[in-house]
């Protein structure tokens, strides 16, 4: 055997697996897509649970994105080990909204303030929802959650200026102010629909540092989110109810 | 004892108000609900009054829709009862709304597919059916009232008969009673469906909800029908026990009250074990873990003593003690013990489908306070149904006072 054969050509990691690419890809994509009449998109997450480390980045990013109070949480990640001791392991599920496409949380609205947009995704217009809190009960994903007008800071003498900073859901402005809107209002993930609009990814696909969640148009058939939902490890949550959920899990 | 009971009804309506005013300026924050656990003592509260009120109800359409003459002596008590509960219960549901300066949105923001959405044009209707009849049958004696009586009395019937006099003579006065009569019977025909979707319909809302295994079962609406018949009879039996007139009718009357109390039991018995054995024989995780929670969890209490004891077993052996010496005291107190059992029965129906995370380490995977899957109620919850309740009690018994529900023969001589 030659000198030669036996050296090994090390690569730096970032240059065999392009990460930066698939950002790029993605963000092309997502450009591409808003081209489209909303109508024809329909957007989809694809998360990759061997590449998740469980760092909760994305929830943390969710939350300063939408300035989350306590009591919120779009975008969880839950932690599970299973084995016996030695062979031990641990795995992560983050779990925003689905976005089902049969979605069981609209249907009971009593008065249609959730409802699912043409590009699949599963809104709430704030200014309508009485806060009866029926969809929080419907929805088997426990994705929504509600806003109790609570701060971080309460019970200490100063509250925070970064709590009372309004949030910027849905493209508006929505100061945080006793009794008023979103507060007692139910809440939920919306694949940051206001950043979309602006051409840019969701954060918690921003964010993500293994890069485990891709997101995308899946009517694309060249799209990246496409070509990861016909893998053969895709799985999504709780098939047996009928949901269709269009956020997919990579096993 | 009058001027104590007003008192203590008045006290604790005052401190509920109190409470209310704190939850209407400081909003949710103020329950002990979390995000996960998103309906509370409220909604149990809310389901309970819906219950009496439809239960009262269907017992009046027997009297006056499949003529059971041997009860009429109750169809103006159970209409009444009928009126007020569904007012307690309404504001149960107001006052569990994140914006209830928003109610009616939901007259004017349509969703054909929403149960619930359904449920308030129902209540909607069946309040204005239960007024309606409440006064068709009280018309004749209000007018009595408003022209003989003095005072006060006088002044409200003369207010509540909207004008309408007894004809002087007997041709004019048939025709009135033929006229009421049909309305009635009308109103109570329509009543059935209105009365039954009320109730099946609020059962409904928890049925209809996949996300909650516990409740995501087509016997549910039954049992909420038949549990509304037996809380609205015992309350009737309660009511009439206690303070209705001494007269000849009223052990008979009692007895077929009770009778048919202990039947309306029975059934709603074959029906919760129907639920619980096939839950706990198909052995699904997610609703047996709350099956389980129910009989020997933390709501165990409310299975065992609540709903066997007080609203199963203690009024069946009260009835059937009662039966010896005729007592009207023993058939009364079954059915204040049903009435207080049920209010367990409809804790046992809301509450422990939340025991669950949906999703198997949820409630571990965020660690906040209201992101957990327990809970008690708050002291303001509390305080706020409380003086809900005893407002609709005083109400009731301001009506009782006022208007020809029992005490119908006073007027007429």
């Amino acid at each position: 055997m030659s000198k030669d054969t036996q050296r090994v050509k090390i690569t730096p990691l970032s240059v065999k697996i392009p990460q930066d690419q698939l950002i790029l890809r993605m963000q092309r994509e997502l450009q591409k897509a808003m081209e489209k009449p909303v109508a024809q998109r329909r957007w989809a997450m694809v998360i990759d649970t061997r590449k998740c480390v469980g760092c909760s980045s994305c929830t943390v990013a969710c939350k300063a994105e939408n300035k989350l109070p306590p009591g919120v949480v779009y975008r969880p990640v839950i932690e599970e080990e299973y084995g016996t001791f030695p062979h031990v392991a641990r795995r992560f599920l983050p779990r925003p909204c689905m976005h089902c496409t049969n979605p069981p949380c609209t249907k009971v609205c009593p008065v249609a303030a959730t409802y699912k947009r043409d590009d699949g995704i599963v809104v709430i217009d704030y200014d309508k929802c009485i806060g009866c809190r029926y969809c929080i009960a419907a929805c088997p994903y426990g994705a929504r959650t509600f806003d109790w007008g609570e701060y971080y800071t309460d019970g200490t003498p100063v509250r925070e200026q970064y709590e009372l900073e309004p949030s910027f859901e849905y493209g508006e402005k929505w100061p945080r102010q006793k009794n008023r809107s979103p507060i007692n209002n139910t809440r939920k993930c919306h694949f940051c629909l206001h950043r979309l609009n602006a051409g840019i990814l969701p954060m918690c696909v921003t964010t993500c540092i293994g890069r485990a969640t891709y997101f995308g148009d899946s009517s694309d058939t060249q799209s990246l989110v496409s070509e990861l939902i016909g893998s053969a490890r895709v799985m999504r949550l709780k098939e047996e109810l009928g949901t269709n959920p269009n956020v997919y899990y990579l096993v | 004892m009058k001027r104590l009971y007003y008192l203590l009804l008045f006290i604790l309506t005052v401190v509920g108000f109190w409470a209310l005013g704190v939850r209407f300026s400081n909003g949710m924050s103020v329950t002990n609900l979390t995000s996960y656990f998103s309906w509370g003592l409220w909604v149990v509260f809310y389901i309970f009054f819906i219950g009496l009120s439809a239960g009262s109800f269907l017992l009046s359409t027997m009297i006056y829709v499949f003529k059971m003459h041997a009860l009429e002596k109750v169809g103006r008590l159970s209409l009444m009862s009928a009126l007020f509960a569904l007012i307690a219960g309404l504001s149960f549901v107001l006052i569990d709304l994140g914006h209830p300066e928003r109610f009616w949105y939901t007259l004017v923001h349509r969703n054909m597919s929403s149960v619930l959405e359904w449920e308030i044009h129902f209540y909607l209707l069946y309040i204005v059916l239960v007024v309606g009849e409440l006064w068709l049958v009280m018309r004749d004696d209000l007018s009595a009232l408003a022209e003989s009586a003095q005072g006060f009395r006088s002044k409200v019937a003369r207010w509540l008969s909207l004008g309408y006099r007894v004809a002087k003579e007997e041709e004019g006065r048939r025709k009135q009673k033929g006229t009421s009569e049909r309305w009635v019977k009308i109103l109570g025909i329509i009543g059935i469906p209105l009365a039954l979707g009320v109730h099946g319909g609020t059962g409904s809302i928890f049925a209809v909800s996949i996300g909650m295994p516990y409740w995501n079962s087509s016997i549910v609406p039954i049992i909420f029908i038949v549990s509304a018949l037996v809380s609205g009879s015992a309350l009737v039996t309660f009511l009439y026990a206690f303070f209705g007139q001494e007269e000849r009718e009223k052990p008979e009357i009692l007895n077929s009250l009770s009778s048919m109390l202990v039947l309306f039991i029975g059934i709603d018995f074959v029906l919760v074990l129907a639920e619980f054995l096939v839950g706990l024989y198909g052995a699904i995780p997610a609703d047996t873990e709350s099956l389980k929670a129910v009989i020997a969890g933390q709501y165990g209490i409310f299975f065992w003593v609540g709903q066997l004891g007080l609203a199963t077993v203690l009024p069946i052996l009260l009835i059937a003690r009662s039966r010896k010496g005729n007592s009207a005291r023993l058939k009364g107190l079954a059915g204040l013990s049903t009435v207080l059992g049920i209010i367990a029965v409809r804790v046992n129906l809301v509450l422990p489908a939340y025991v669950v995370p949906k999703i198997s380490g949820l409630d571990k995977a965020y660690v906040d306070s209201r992101l957990v899957y327990h809970y008690a109620p708050s002291a303001i919850e509390i305080l706020s149904s409380l003086g809900i309740i005893a407002l609709a009690v005083l109400l009731f018994s301001i009506a009782w006072e006022l208007l020809p529900i029992i005490k119908v023969s006073e007027i007429k001589q």
